[in-house]
């Protein structure tokens, strides 16, 4: 199928799109790599009377200050494997990143698009959700920073309103130590995924300093196992079990099944990858690899 | 309406009018006459319409032709010609990369900078990163196994004739 009617508007600065978007108010859509809109508005789900492209503003920088670093909403996904702050700073989006699509879709689709398409297993939005990131939307009447989790409201439902753009995603650095896992499971290589799971592991070398977690697949949006994360805290390295650990997550979690997995199916799936990527944060951590 | 562009296309000029809605993948094959762009599935899942857009990979099923206004864009028709002259296009005839030859335009357009990227660095890549690189394209003949074979054939001589396969 094609796309119905639209006019095209090729946003110059960010208060040019903003200014667009305010004018077209509900029939107005930003277009970032279009690797989620386009195919949206081939199937003829999405119709937008005015389409916004906002691939030329500015906002295509990985930057830092002292605690945290920027993503701009145009940082292509391909980006990330090679750039050394998110190598040092946020290694388990490195492990994320590859899961996404197929070289092609990781070469044009970017952050901003990612985490307003929401899809619940998209591994940027639970990169958000690990990190504890900031989402930064700009309209024409100012700025203002969201939460990731309250961003995400839903499969393919967020917080965006109408006339407002995403224009960076904000992650606060870890402090001291730390290692980052993230591993799933789908059809094919590229697919979306059926489960996920991401740690993130603050330590002093011997102690846990902080655990986060994300896992996706259990619910529309991707979660953060937030009692398991508060018993972690303080425990000696070599008291984490990941058996148990992926025991616990498997109990804890109440997927619904669909055509591509069944809920039991996926309950254990995510227990598996919760036990396997704690495991390896914690040898990484412990300096065993 | 329509919007004026001006495409570069396997080198050539087009100053097109076009409606916004229209696909990259259509414009190519309507108003260009390149139909060795092949549109699968029309929503970014099987590849067969990749194209080079300023140099690099794109789905031009996933492109509007008015985005690119300005912009140089390959087909596979910049590659070898009809007579597929281009090593690449050789190896997937010799391994029998090939069937239908319906997603062939794509995984060409998909593996040709792999390739050369690959003969540039001086390294024979794991099988594994092959079938990454390959990942995004669907072939419903060929099993994959000769098109791997193909990509690694292709490397294989690159390396050879710059002297550095190990
Ligand atoms: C075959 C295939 C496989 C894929 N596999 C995966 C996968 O495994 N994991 C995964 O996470 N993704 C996957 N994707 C999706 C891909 O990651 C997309 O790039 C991403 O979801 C959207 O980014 P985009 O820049 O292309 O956004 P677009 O498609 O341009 O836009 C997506 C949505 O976001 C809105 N939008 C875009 N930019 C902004 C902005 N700055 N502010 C406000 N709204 C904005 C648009 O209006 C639209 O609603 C896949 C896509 C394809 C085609």
């Amino acid at each position: 199928m094609r796309p119905t009617e639209f006019a095209y508007h090729r946003a110059e600065t960010i208060e040019h799109a903003l200014a667009l978007l305010a004018e077209h108010g509900e029939d107005g859509r930003p277009i970032s790599g279009g690797q989620s809109l386009v195919p949206m508005m081939n199937l003829r789900l999405a119709r937008p009377a005015h389409l916004v492209d906002v691939n030329h503003l500015d906002m295509a920088r990985i930057e830092e200050d002292a605690d945290t670093i920027r993503i701009g909403a145009l940082v292509r996904h391909e980006t990330y494997l090679t750039h050394p702050l998110i190598a040092r700073h946020l290694p388990a989006m490195l492990e994320a990143v590859h899961w996404i699509g197929h070289p092609t879709i990781r070469r044009n689709g970017s952050i901003g698009g990612s985490l307003c398409h929401a899809d619940p297993t998209a591994e940027l939005a639970a990169m958000a959700v690990l990190h504890d990131a900031r989402i930064v939307l700009a309209s024409t009447g100012g700025r203002r920073e969201v939460a990731a989790v309250d961003f995400l409201k839903g499969a393919y439902v967020t917080d965006v309103q109408p006339g407002e753009l995403l224009v960076e995603v904000i992650f606060p650095k870890p402090t001291g130590p730390h290692v980052g896992t993230f591993d799933e499971v789908g059809e094919r290589l590229g697919d979306f995924a059926i489960g996920s799971f991401g740690v993130r592991l603050e330590h002093d070398g011997t102690r846990v300093r902080r655990l986060a977690t994300v896992c996706g697949g259990a619910r529309m949006v991707p979660i953060r196992m937030t009692e398991l994360e508060a018993g972690a805290a303080g425990q000696p390295l070599s008291a984490l079990d990941p058996v148990a650990f992926g025991q616990k997550v498997t109990a804890m979690v109440s997927p619904s099944g669909d055509f591509r997995a069944s809920a039991e199916y996926r309950r254990n799936l995510i227990g598996e990858l919760a036990s396997r990527t704690l495991q390896r944060a914690r040898d990484q951590a412990m300096g065993m690899k | 309406m329509k919007n004026k562009i001006e495409l570069t296309v396997n080198g050539k000029g087009h100053a097109l009018a076009v409606e916004p809605r229209r696909l990259l993948a259509d414009v190519l094959r309507e108003d260009c006459g390149l139909h060795g762009v092949h549109i699968g599935c029309a929503h970014g899942a099987c590849g067969c319409c990749t194209v080079h857009v300023d140099g690099a990979p794109r789905l031009s099923c996933l492109t509007f032709a008015v985005q690119c206004d300005g912009k140089t864009i390959e087909t596979v028709e910049s590659l070898g010609g009809t007579d597929a002259t281009h090593p690449l296009q050789q190896a997937f005839r010799k391994h029998h990369g090939l069937q239908c030859g319906y997603c062939t335009p794509g995984f060409l357009m998909a593996l040709v900078p792999f390739v050369d990227a690959k003969v540039r660095e001086g390294t024979m890549p794991p099988e594994a990163e092959i079938r990454d690189a390959m990942s995004g394209n669907i072939c419903r003949c060929t099993g994959y196994q000769g098109i791997v074979e193909a990509v690694q054939d292709t490397i294989g001589q690159g390396l050879r004739s710059q002297g550095t396969g190990q």
